[in-house]
């Protein structure tokens, strides 16, 4: 009997697990917008909340095995706390960068939480702020602001020293519309998730437009409201498709490959908050036999990282948890 | 522009929206009545609130299950979304068809309730009672949920008849019996609810409707004097046939809209303060297959509704007073932090949004206002009125220098006044006002010193404005 393989077949992905759950401390995320991973396997889990729950705004510190390490940051205006957090980076050294759209700053810290430096001065000329949303570290420990109110990129130095800028607002090539997420890849491209551009722009290090991927709408290949990007060591792309629900991936030359509409099985923490809760897991088991499935899917991906492993991350941003993907060479049965 | 235009365009702003900015009123009545009514009806043809960026900002509000979000996003949307009348309408709904996120307990629910209020609430007045009906959030909300064939809850098919269509009565007679309330229960038995998923460990999914054929009372039933094997549709329909469900909507449209009305458990003794005017709304009904749009288009062009003897002779309701202030004064334009306090306002004045106290609703007219209530609305519109740094306020600060060089403690009301409405006070009133801005005589507005000057007491003539008994009303 003959196989019949059609598109991009020589990688395959399989789901692995899912961490987290929804609380406003401890094991658990609220309205989670960004994620780093540290070589060492430690997360950082960058939590919005909202505004009257703000005991939900802070960085969670755990690893992929569910281990809880701590949590740092509040909702504020002063040194080490934040307000609207949209983004996290981490540097060589391990300090981490936390980008808050709403007080136009960057704030350092470091990696066990301890207030370092903060800077970001809002406006529109060289070196201001007016939004910022991604943050992305290269290998010159130089960090790229994705400056959405501005529809640019800026280039700063770890200390906040503008050094330059590429993009202006609209919808052609190298042009923005509200971008949010970026992501570098091993040669220093630039991905930036051109938001309402429903489209992902590929850069050079220095600026230089050379692709775009997507185009507004929900069918293959197309985006809605990408807010995320990355790209693993192979190049393939991966794309947080946020209102389409979804994460594409797309090969380097920008073909479609895939896309993951969530395959979440409880986590150790879902599973603990359900331990104490019968009418809970009474109630989700009714649930489950009228619509199975629904727990299980993606709802507003807002974030997707590659780790030092491979792993795909993907922050579940309305579920309050990740979703983890691991690609294999090798055909993966799943 | 004829002052009689931009008073008129603001009674028309403030009963159909949520009032707006002088700008937009002086715009608005520049484009003229008629075309700015039809475009407050046909709410397609206006441009549409950003969702997308509404989530941008604010990514919790998708799929929200807190109530704080839900509320906090409908009073965004008041603020901000040009289709004013539809969120006007949907808020008319909420106080009509109460259900309370006290009972409920999920926010998404009461905010796809409103949603509900917000899609239909101006269409056949059927189709709003139908989806009404297979609304979860008013299925448990009203017990249809515990109403089986074997045993019937008669809560909802009860407050359907007594506070949904038909009302108790009219006229001094009685709209329907018991057994016309057994008979409803009946046909709306099996209108129950899937299992949805708990709210631990990743959020609750939306309720779905669920009609089980099963516990469906399928026997003969009858109903306002028909016989027949009646499903919830049918009672609908038969419902929205019934002379007395015009009646109670245009009794109802007429005490949101115009003038306020006894408070409805009164309807059946006392009959409505504008019998001609109820009437033309009643026709509009049987002449349009039901259309609430067509009810509406008919009071917003009538002599009635454009009466001045009923501008300022409605109570504003604590959510009018919150979202029109904000509105006028452009406070909360766009996204910022903050909005979470503004959304709690109306519920320190009485008027939990999403959670009325039961479901008959909030008493409106005066008895929104009572001793304590009265000082949260004076306190919050002197605060907002007050801030000259508020771009709004600015702007009328402004226009109230353009007004003259010099001004006369006199001219200075009257333009305080003018901007602020045009708010018409009472002789005593208003000496009072003039009393106080002739205390420090004339305003001028040539130096830096006297611009100052003039924005500090724009802004106290405003607040003391914000405090009239004139100022409670719309």
């Amino acid at each position: 009997m003959s196989t019949h393989l059609f598109g991009l077949t020589s990688r395959t992905f399989k789901h692995s697990h899912a961490v987290g759950r929804a609380e406003f401390a401890g094991t658990g995320f609220r309205n989670p917008t960004d994620m780093a991973i540290s070589p060492d396997g430690t997360v950082y889990i960058c939590n919005r909340s909202y505004e009257n729950r703000p005991d939900g705004v802070h960085v969670t510190v755990m690893t992929l095995d569910e281990e809880y390490i701590t949590e740092f940051g509040s909702y504020g205006e002063a040194d080490g706390e934040f307000m609207w957090p949209t983004s996290v980076a981490l540097d060589s050294k391990g300090y981490l960068y936390l980008a808050d759209e709403w007080l136009n700053r960057i704030t350092k810290f470091t990696s066990d939480g301890e207030f370092v430096s903060k800077w970001g001065t809002a406006g529109s000329g060289d070196g201001e702020l007016s939004g910022p949303a991604g943050l992305a570290i290269d290998s010159d420990d130089n960090i790229f602001i994705v400056d959405a109110g501005n529809s640019r990129v800026q280039k700063f130095s770890l200390d906040g020293k503008y050094i330059s800028q590429f993009g202006s607002k609209g919808s052609d090539d190298g042009q923005f519309n509200m971008p949010w997420g970026i992501s570098l890849d091993g040669e220093g491209h630039v991905y930036i998730a051109d938001w309402r551009n429903d489209r992902i722009q590929k850069f050079t290090a220095d600026g230089q437009w050379e692709a775009s991927i997507g185009s507004t709408g929900s069918g293959v290949g197309q985006l809605n409201r990408p807010n995320g990007v990355s790209v693993d060591a192979d190049g393939d792309i991966y794309v947080a498709d946020w209102m389409n629900n979804r994460v594409q991936v797309f090969a380097p030359d920008g073909r479609y490959i895939t896309e993951f509409h969530g395959e979440a099985v409880l986590s150790k923490w879902g599973r603990d908050k359900l331990a104490s809760n019968p009418d809970m897991i009474r109630q989700r088991s009714l649930a489950f036999a009228n619509n199975p499935g629904y727990e299980q899917k993606l709802c507003h991906p807002c974030a997707v990282k590659i780790d030092s492993e491979g792993k795909i991350i993907i922050i579940d941003h309305t579920r309050n948890r990740l979703q983890i993907y691991i690609k294999e060479d090798e055909p993966a049965l799943v | 522009m004829a002052e009689q235009d931009i008073a008129l365009m603001s009674h028309l702003m403030r009963r159909a929206g949520f009032g707006a900015s002088r700008d937009e009123i002086e715009a608005k009545a520049a484009q003229g009545y008629d075309s700015v009514v039809q475009e407050l009806l046909n709410p397609e043809t206006q441009e549409a609130v950003d969702e997308d960026l509404l989530y941008r900002y604010n990514p919790s509000y998708y799929e929200a299950a807190a109530i704080e979000n839900n509320v906090q996003q409908w009073v965004w949307r008041m603020i901000n979304s040009p289709r004013q009348l539809q969120e006007k309408v949907a808020l008319f709904w909420h106080m009509i068809f109460c259900a309370g996120h006290s009972k409920i307990d999920s926010g998404q629910e009461m905010g796809l309730m409103v949603d509900i209020f917000r899609q239909d609430g101006m269409g056949k007045f059927d189709n709003l009672l139908l989806a009404l009906s297979t609304n979860p959030g008013m299925m448990y909300y009203l017990d249809n949920t515990e109403s089986h064939k074997t045993a019937i809850n008669e809560n909802y098919g009860r407050e359907l008849l007594e506070l949904f269509s038909l009302g108790v009565g009219m006229d001094e007679g009685f709209n329907y019996s018991e057994d016309d309330v057994k008979a409803c229960a009946r046909a709306f038995t099996g209108w129950n609810i899937a299992p949805p998923y708990p709210p631990f460990p990743h959020g609750r999914s939306p309720w779905e409707f669920r009609f089980d054929p099963a516990d469906h009372d399928t026997e003969e039933k009858t109903f306002l004097g028909e016989t027949g094997n009646w499903n919830g549709n049918d009672i609908i329909e038969i419902a929205c046939k019934q002379p007395a469900t015009a009646r109670f909507l245009a009794r109802h449209l007429y005490n949101y809209f115009v003038a306020d009305e006894p408070q409805i458990p009164a309807w059946r003794l006392t009959p409505p303060r504008d019998q001609a005017a109820i009437e033309a709304m009643e026709k509009a009904y049987w002449e349009s297959d039901h259309s609430i749009k067509a009810m509406l288009e008919v009071l917003f062009t009538s002599d009635f509704f454009k009466d001045e003897a009923i501008r300022y002779a409605k109570v504003k309701n604590p959510t009018e007073m919150v979202v029109s202030l904000l509105r006028m004064t452009g406070e909360f334009k766009g996204y910022k932090p903050g909005l979470f306090d503004y959304s709690q306002e109306p519920k320190y004045m009485g008027m939990d949004l999403m959670n009325p106290p039961t479901v008959e609703g909030w008493h409106t007219g005066r008895e929104w206002i009572d001793s304590g209530t009265l000082v949260e609305r004076i306190n919050f519109a002197s605060d907002i009125l007050g801030n000259t740094e508020l771009e709004g306020v600015q702007s009328l600060v402004n226009r109230l220098m353009g007004l003259g060089d010099k001004l006369t403690p006199e001219q200075f009301v009257d333009g305080c006044l003018d901007l602020t409405g045009p708010v018409v006070l009472f002789p005593d009133t208003m000496g009072q006002l003039i009393s106080h801005a002739s205390q420090e005589g004339e305003l001028s507005h040539g130096t830096d010193a006297e611009k100052s000057d003039f924005t500090r007491r724009s802004g106290e003539m405003f607040q003391m404005i914000a405090a009239t008994a004139e100022f409670q009303f719309e």
